[in-house]
């Protein structure tokens, strides 16, 4: 237990300093340590586990500095993890329901699948900067029209043509190495 | 999204990161904002400059700076997942027993008659609600310093946002406020500062999300 604290620690602390392999590992071993985490607490809703893992790990991604090496990583860790959990549930129930009357016929465009898409989607989308990111959403979700973006953001739109392909770019290149 | 995939994309572009902490230029803009509105809507004290050379202005100054520098230590420590912030809450609440002490010691060797203008002095009225304004202003600047802290209790840490945004105002306050009694000084600018980190506990359980 101790020596996976040490070992944990070592692969956080050279990712801190831009080590790519080191974080690559400690994401991947962190996964076990979460699943078990997760599927204690929720109950054997395994895609909601596989869900909250992967938005623990951007968390954890995204809220890299705020580790202080002089602190037990796992108690970080899994305070991040508690966190992404609450904030879950406090989702799930604020998430509006419409009584099995209503329902009449199954939606027939808005299958499980297309759910699914679309978190995957979010959480592609939150590698980018925020502003690309808003861009991109209101051009290819929102429908708004690449001028119309462009003023909600505060770009002219030139900037915001651009802005949006290297996005684009950006996020193929990512998913592309992946694969 | 595979887990395997996310966890790629997340390496590949991994850059260093240096430790988060309150960033101090945005502190110090908060306070220079606080302290030009203070000026400029209710004005220097009249003896501002004779002040200055007493001991009684840095006092003030003193424990609201005080009160600034412990709810920082706290908002910074509730910033980090996992850490414990007891020991800055507990500086915090040191602080104001201080200055409490001071105001009950001062009341206590007045004569009867004379204690309760020692404590409400002539602006006991508008005091907290003056630094509650100034704290208002100053607040988007601390949110900012700390934007990329990451509070896993958000009502607490909005507290912590909200005093030292207090803190900070009423720094700022002594410039335009000529009260110099411990009693007054320890009720109603802890009250002010109070007020906004009452305040930011509302904000902070929604606004505090990442």
């Amino acid at each position: 237990m101790v020596e996976r604290e040490a070992h944990l620690k070592r692969l956080m602390i050279g990712g801190l300093n831009g080590d790519a392999a080191a974080w690559r590992a400690l994401l991947t071993e962190l996964r076990g340590p979460l699943t078990v985490f997760f599927r204690q607490r929720m109950g054997g809703r395994e895609a909601d586990v596989e869900d909250l893992i992967q938005e623990t790990l951007i968390a954890v991604h995204a809220k890299r500095a705020t580790y202080d090496p002089a602190l037990p990583f796992t108690a970080w860790a899994y305070a991040v993890a508690r966190h992404k959990m609450i904030d879950a549930m406090r989702r799930q129930a604020r998430r509006p329901t419409s009584p099995l009357e209503d329902a009449g016929e199954p939606a027939a465009d808005h299958t499980v699948e297309d759910g699914a898409m679309r978190r995957d989607l979010a959480r592609v989308l939150s590698l980018l900067p925020a502003r690309q990111r808003r861009l991109i959403e209101d051009v290819r979700i929102g429908g708004f029209s690449m001028a119309e973006a462009a003023a909600r953001n505060g770009l002219t739109e030139g900037a915001a043509k651009v802005s949006v392909h290297r996005g684009l770019k950006a996020l193929m290149a990512r998913m592309g190495a992946g694969s | 999204m595979k887990t395997d995939d996310l966890i790629e994309a997340l390496a590949l572009g991994l850059e260093p990161a240096r430790p988060a902490r309150p960033a101090p230029l945005w502190l110090a803009l908060a306070f220079l904002v606080a302290a030009a509105a203070v000026l400029a809507t209710l004005g220097p004290r009249g003896d501002l400059g004779e002040a200055v050379t007493g001991a009684n202005f840095w006092l003030k100054a003193t424990y609201t700076a005080a009160l600034s520098a412990a709810a920082l230590w706290w908002l910074a420590r509730l910033g980090r997942p996992g850490a414990s912030a007891r020991r800055p809450a507990l500086a915090l609440a040191a602080v104001v027993m201080v200055a409490a002490a001071a105001g009950a010691v001062e009341l206590l060797r007045l004569p009867a008659e004379l204690r309760l203008d020692d404590l409400l002095g002539w602006s006991w009225r508008e005091c907290s609600l003056n630094i509650l304004g100034s704290a208002l202003i100053a607040a988007p600047m601390v949110w900012l310093s700390a934007r990329r802290l990451a509070p896993t209790r958000p009502a607490m840490s909005g507290a912590a946002l909200g005093a030292v945004s207090g803190g900070l105002a009423a720094t700022a306050y002594g410039l335009h406020c000529p009260e110099a009694t411990a009693a007054f000084v320890a009720v109603w600018y802890t009250l002010g500062v109070a007020a906004a980190a009452a305040l930011g506990a509302a904000v902070g359980r929604v606004a505090l999300r990442w």
